[in-house]
């Protein structure tokens, strides 16, 4: 009877019982990856069915490991997703739709191949073209590649991109219509193709960054689950030789430096701080070396995208030990190439603040006289903020009342708003 | 010292939609529950629960087959622990993890019969 009493209690005699470390945010991960998985078995075309069943294998996971945590919790959930397979041939038969063919054991090892990780991986990168294929809106990229590549829930995404949760629903099911009715295929495009589709997934990784890193949202750890999120992403673009590219080197790079500075953006009530009152000492050198390293892959070859330029200017910032000591000369010939390779109003404007920033008002007026700030959209408010400053340097105070109340009229960001109204009233006095 | 059952009951996580991180870091709480317990020698077994239901009920033995989402509660689990009293185990109960989905902890004495 005490034999059996023991034999019961195992935990409470083992001398060291199995206590599984959930690495962070393994269940998230893992969603993402058994979803495209699972997706390459069957097509996209049985997403849905897909996603709850992986849903319903975390379920199952958070009941049965109360009581018996698996030693490999991964492989635990690996094998589950496996189990599946067979329930949704199950569910797709019941329903008579179109299946997949497997009946010899050629094809099931095939299947069973695909679980291996670098097949994982390939999945992955195809999912992640999936989400960001043009024929997407590009809001409903970020929408869909949040919630099949990162594995976040409707309500997550909502709360990450500031949005009602019914607009981030519309957007995943006019996303899963585009690809029902564009017929878009589960694969990682070749050849000619492929140029302009790794753009358009750099742009979403790159748009998806910065919701985190622009964000106002309050919540530090959600701007940085955002950010982390993007660059996780990017580094999958790493692990195929095709999409192995100089510019996405760049923009990982680009990611890192600017990650490397998101404590010091705010200060401790959330306020928002510019480059010059930022707390350099916060800023997070091991991530920058990892940006540098990316850099000198990036600049392999002569072709420089973009991201480039924009990571160069981020490095030049980074390279300052002191406000003071920023060299505005090179971020200004950075500017100026990103300029010429992608002409759009807000460099021009970056350009003006630069010249603004390194004492020389008229270049920085005529810049600012070449833009229309309606061409600026939702960042017109920038094109004021930068007036207000030039005539700030120019103690001509009553027109930078006159911009700067523009700017606030313009401003939708609350945290920017508030730093307005706070320059406003230094103005004031 | 007395043994109590620690009876858990709530919402189906099925039901409430929560995400794949919601999830692991509910798990993470259980586990932490459950290190504590076994820590300070108060647990003495539990177990999880499916959310599958058969129900048989009346003279007639009538069956019905449930799912979680028919029933507004449903039991999830439960824990023994030795402990001294319902205070204590009140105590032990503070560390469960899904009040905030509105989960119930009721706590039950295992009846002890002497000859």
């Amino acid at each position: 009877m005490e034999l059996l009493k023991s034999e019961k209690l195992w935990f409470l005699t083992n001398k060291e019982p199995i206590k599984p470390q959930l690495i962070d945010h393994l269940f998230r991960h893992h969603y993402g990856k058994m979803v495209s998985v699972l997706t390459r078995i069957f097509g996209l075309s049985h997403l849905e069915i897909i996603e709850d069943a992986i849903q319903d294998t975390f379920i199952k996971a958070t009941i049965s490991w109360k009581n018996t945590p698996p030693e490999y919790p991964e492989a635990w959930l690996t094998q589950a997703a496996k189990n599946r397979v067979l329930d949704i041939f199950r569910k797709l038969k019941a329903e008579r739709k179109r299946i997949p063919h497997i009946q010899s054991g050629m094809e099931a090892i095939a299947i069973h191949d695909l679980f291996l990780d670098s097949e994982i991986e390939d999945s992955q990168l195809r999912m992640i073209f999936t989400a960001c294929h043009p024929e997407l809106a590009p809001q409903d990229r970020i929408a869909f590649a949040l919630k099949t590549v990162s594995g976040f829930s409707i309500k997550e995404i909502a709360s990450a991109l500031l949005t009602k949760e019914d607009t981030i629903k519309k957007r995943l099911t006019r996303a899963r219509a585009v690809i029902k009715s564009k017929a878009i295929v589960f694969q990682i495009p070749q050849g000619n193709a492929l140029p302009e589709r790794l753009e358009s997934v750099m742009e979403v990784l790159y748009l998806i960054f910065n919701e985190g890193f622009h964000s106002n949202k309050k919540d530090i750890l959600i701007r940085k689950e955002l950010c982390a999120e993007a660059m996780r992403l990017c580094k999958m673009l790493f692990k195929n030789k095709e999409t192995t590219t100089t510019a996405a080197y760049a923009l990982f790079a680009l990611m890192c430096f600017h990650a490397a500075r998101i404590d010091s953006k705010t200060s401790i009530d959330n306020e928002l701080l510019d480059l010059r009152h930022q707390d350099r000492s916060l800023w997070y050198f091991p991530l920058v070396k990892i940006g540098d390293d990316a850099m000198h892959k990036a600049v392999d070859n002569e072709s420089y995208s973009c991201y480039h330029y924009e990571a160069a200017i981020a490095a030049e910032h980074l390279k300052a030990r002191t406000f003071e000591e920023t060299n505005w000369q090179a971020i200004l010939k950075w500017y100026r190439l990103l300029y010429d390779l992608q002409p759009i109003p807000i460099h021009l404007l970056n350009m003006a603040v630069v010249e603004l920033q390194d004492g020389r008002h008229s270049e920085s007026y005529t810049l600012l006289q070449q833009l229309q700030p309606e061409s600026l959209g939702q960042r017109a408010y920038l094109y004021y903020g930068t007036l207000t400053e030039y005539y700030i340097q120019r103690k001509d105070f009553p027109k930078a009342i006159e911009h700067i109340d523009k700017a606030i009229s313009l401003v939708t960001n609350q945290l920017e708003k508030k730093y307005l109204e706070k320059k406003r009233l230094s103005l004031l006095i | 010292m007395k043994e109590f059952m620690m009876i858990f009951s709530g919402a189906d996580y099925t039901d409430l939609g929560l995400s794949p991180e919601e999830m692991q870091s509910r798990m993470g709480k259980w586990f932490a529950w459950g290190d504590k317990m076994e820590k300070s020698g108060v647990l003495r077994g539990g177990n999880a629960l499916t959310p599958s239901i058969r129900r048989v009920i009346g003279p007639n033995r009538t069956v019905t087959d449930l799912t979680s989402a028919e029933v507004k509660e449903i039991v999830g689990g439960y824990y023994l622990v030795s402990a001294r009293d319902f205070d204590h185990v009140q105590e032990i109960a503070q560390d469960f993890p899904d009040y905030d989905l509105n989960g119930t902890v009721e706590i039950r004495e295992i009846m002890v019969f002497d000859q």
